[in-house]
C-alpha cells in the first residue's frame, strides 16, 4: 500500500524537523518510565527476598535431652513415632532429621572463627525435626499440637520470629510500589502534556492538509507513528539507564558479602526480560492513546 | 459544473445569516468573481463548495456531490478533484516548494514516480522552475501564491476556488497571478475568484457575481466592478 509507505515516511520526517521537540519528549519518557522501571524492580526484588525466606523457614521440633543424646538417625521408638505422625498430617510438605552431632557441625560452620564457638558444647543443642509446611502460614497450629507432646522439648515456628522482618519488608514493597505508580501517573501526564503540545502546533499544518483532501489516515497516522516511535525510544532510554544503573549502583551495593546472603541480587533478566518489555508496552500505550485522543480533542475535521 | 439552490448560512454565533436564499449556477470553463462588500458571505459561500461548512438549509452541488449531504469520510475526495488558494498562501512552512506541491499528490495515492514527473511540470507551469528546494519563507509572496497555484492544480481540479488570491500582493504581482488564472481557465479550469480588487474585475470582463449582507445582489455575464453603485 503506497499510503502505507508514505505515512512512515511522512513519522520520520515528521520527527526528524520537530528534533527539539521529539528530543525533548523522548527523555520527558525516558525519565518517567525509568522511575516507574525502578519502582517495578525494587517491588520485585522485595518480593523474591520474600519468597526466599518462607522457602528456608521451617517449624522446628526439638527433642527433649534423653532423646536427642541418645539417637543419631532417629532410630529410637520416640523419634519414629513422631516423624511417622508428622509425615502423616494434612499440614506437612516434609520432615527433615537433623542430629545433635549435625547440628553442631553446622553451628561450628556458621560462627567459624567467633568466641561464642568456645561457649557451645554439642550438649546444649537438642536433636531436631526439621518440618516444612504446605502453607508456610499454619505454622501455629503445628506449634499447638505437638508442644508438650512425649520427647519434645518445645516447637518453634520459625516464621514467626521473623514476622515483624517481613511486615517491615511487606510495608517497604507497599511504598516502592506506591510510587511506582505514582510515577506511572507522572509518565502518563507528561507524555501526554507533551504529545497534546506538539498536536496543537500542527493544528494550521493538518488543516491545511485537511484542505489539500488529506484524509485523517494521512495527517493523523503519521503522528500516532511519530508519538509511538518517541515512547519507545524512551522506554528504551530508560531500560538503558535500568541497566547502567544495575551495574554501577545496584551491584556494587548488594554485593557485599553480608548483603549478598541476605537479598537476591537484581538480576540482568530482571531488567531485560521483565521490566524493559513492561516499558515498551506501557511507553506504547501511552503515548498512542494520548495521542489519539488529544487529535481527536484539538483538530477537529 | 458548481449549482447553489437556496443556500441559507447562519452561523451560530451571529443573527443575521452569512448567506440569505442563495441560487446560483457556474457551469464547466466558466470564469466568476466573486465581489461584494466585506462581511458579504463570499468566503463562506466558498466554504460551503469545499464543505468546511454545511449550509444551514438548502444544498450545494460540485460536479456529481451532493456537498452538503455528503458523509464526512467522503470528504477528502471532493476537496482531491478540487483546488483552492487563499490570501495567506497555506503554505506548509516546514516543507520544501517541491515538497508542497507533491504533498498534493501523495494524499490522492499518485505513485513516486508520477510525483516526480508532475511536480516540476506545475513548478514549470505557475513559472517557478527550478525553486523546488526553496522554502516558503525564502518566498515573495507573488511566488508563494504561486506554489499555492500549482500545489492546487496538481491533481487537475474540476473548479479552482481563489478567496482573495490577490489580497496580499502588490498591483503588478496581483497581474501576474491573474494572467497565470485565466491561462489556467482557458485550458478549461473552471474557476471561481473571491475579491476586492476592482481593478481586476474591471480589466478581465468575466461573470461577476456580486453578494450584499448574504443575498445574491447581482450576476452580469461579463461584468464591472462597480455597476450597481
Ligand atoms: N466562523 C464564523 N462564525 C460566525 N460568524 C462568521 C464566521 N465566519 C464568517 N462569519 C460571519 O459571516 C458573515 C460573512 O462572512 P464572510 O467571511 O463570508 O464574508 P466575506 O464576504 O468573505 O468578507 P471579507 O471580504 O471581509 O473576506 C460575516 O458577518 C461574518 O462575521
Ligand atoms: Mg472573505
Amino acid at each position: 500500500m503506497t499510503g502505507l509507505a508514505f505515512v512512515w515516511r511522512e513519522a520520520l520526517a515528521g520527527l526528524r524537523r520537530n528534533i527539539t521537540m521529539s528530543i525533548a519528549m523522548m527523555l520527558t519518557t525516558a525519565i518517567s518510565l525509568g522511575m516507574l522501571g525502578a519502582g517495578l524492580l525494587a517491588v520485585r526484588t522485595i518480593d523474591r527476598t520474600q519468597d526466599l525466606y518462607y522457602s528456608q523457614l521451617a517449624v522446628q521440633v526439638a527433642l527433649d535431652e534423653p532423646t536427642s543424646a541418645g539417637d543419631a538417625d532417629c532410630s529410637s521408638p520416640t523419634c519414629t513415632g513422631l516423624r511417622e505422625q508428622l509425615q502423616g498430617d494434612p499440614l506437612v510438605g516434609g520432615v527433615s532429621f537433623e542430629s545433635r552431632e549435625a547440628a553442631y557441625q553446622r553451628f561450628l560452620r556458621i560462627y567459624a572463627g567467633q568466641s561464642i564457638l568456645q561457649l557451645v558444647r554439642p550438649q546444649s543443642l537438642p536433636a531436631t525435626l526439621r518440618v516444612t509446611l504446605k502453607d508456610p502460614t499454619r505454622g501455629d497450629a503445628l506449634v499447638a499440637e505437638y508442644s508438650g507432646r512425649p520427647g519434645v522439648r518445645n516447637v518453634v515456628d520459625q516464621r514467626a520470629l521473623v514476622q515483624d522482618l517481613f511486615t517491615f519488608l511487606a510495608s517497604v514493597r507497599n511504598a516502592a510500589f506506591g510510587l511506582a505508580s505514582v510515577q506511572a501517573l507522572a509518565a502518563l501526564l507528561l507524555i501526554s502534556n507533551t504529545i497534546q503540545v506538539s498536536a496543537f502546533t500542527r493544528r494550521t499544518e493538518v488543516g491545511i492538509m485537511r484542505l489539500v483532501g488529506a484524509t485523517r489516515w494521512y495527517t493523523q497516522v503519521p503522528f500516532l507513528i511519530e508519538a509511538v516511535i518517541t515512547g519507545v525510544v524512551g522506554a528504551l532510554l530508560a531500560t538503558g539507564g535500568l541497566v547502567l544503573g544495575k551495574l554501577f549502583f545496584i551491584d556494587r551495593l548488594l554485593g557485599g558479602r553480608l548483603i549478598s546472603n541476605a537479598i537476591p541480587a537484581v538480576g540482568m533478566s530482571d531488567v531485560l526480560l521483565f521490566v524493559a518489555p513492561l516499558l515498551v508496552v506501557i511507553g506504547a500505550i501511552i503515548a498512542t492513546a494520548t495521542g489519539y485522543v488529544t487529535l481527536r480533542l484539538y483538530v477537529r475535521n | 459544473m458548481l449549482r447553489l439552490e437556496h443556500v441559507t448560512k447562519l452561523y451560530a454565533t451571529s443573527v443575521r445569516p452569512a448567506l440569505d436564499d442563495v441560487s446560483m449556477d457556474v457551469d464547466a470553463g466558466e470564469f466568476v468573481f466573486l465581489i461584494g462588500p466585506s462581511g458579504s458571505g463570499k468566503s463562506t459561500l466558498l466554504r460551503l463548495l469545499l464543505r468546511e461548512e454545511t449550509p444551514s438549509s438548502g444544498n450545494v452541488f460540485v460536479a456529481n456531490w451532493n456537498v452538503a449531504r455528503l458523509a464526512n469520510r467522503k470528504v477528502p475526495k471532493l476537496r482531491q478533484r478540487m483546488g483552492c488558494v487563499f490570501q495567506d498562501f497555506r503554505l506548509l512552512g516546514d516543507r520544501t516548494v517541491g515538497e508542497n506541491v507533491a504533498f498534493a499528490l501523495e494524499v490522492t495515492g499518485k505513485s513516486a514516480h508520477t510525483i516526480r514527473t508532475v511536480v516540476p511540470e506545475m513548478l514549470e507551469l505557475v513559472g517557478l522552475d527550478g525553486k523546488g528546494d526553496r522554502m516558503p519563507a525564502e518566498l515573495s509572496g507573488g511566488e508563494a501564491q504561486r506554489v499555492a497555484v500549482a500545489r492546487a492544480l496538481a491533481n487537475r481540479p474540476l473548479v479552482l476556488l481563489a478567496d482573495e488570491p490577490t489580497g496580499n500582493l502588490d498591483p503588478e504581482t496581483s497581474d501576474d497571478i491573474m494572467l497565470l488564472l485565466d491561462r489556467i481557465n482557458r485550458t478549461g479550469t473552471t474557476v471561481v475568484m473571491a475579491t476586492h480588487d476592482r481593478q481586476i474585475v474591471d480589466a478581465m470582463r468575466r461573470r461577476v457575481v456580486e453578494l450584499h449582507l448574504g443575498k445574491l445582489a447581482r450576476d452580469d455575464a461579463r461584468g464591472v466592478y462597480g455597476a450597481s453603485r
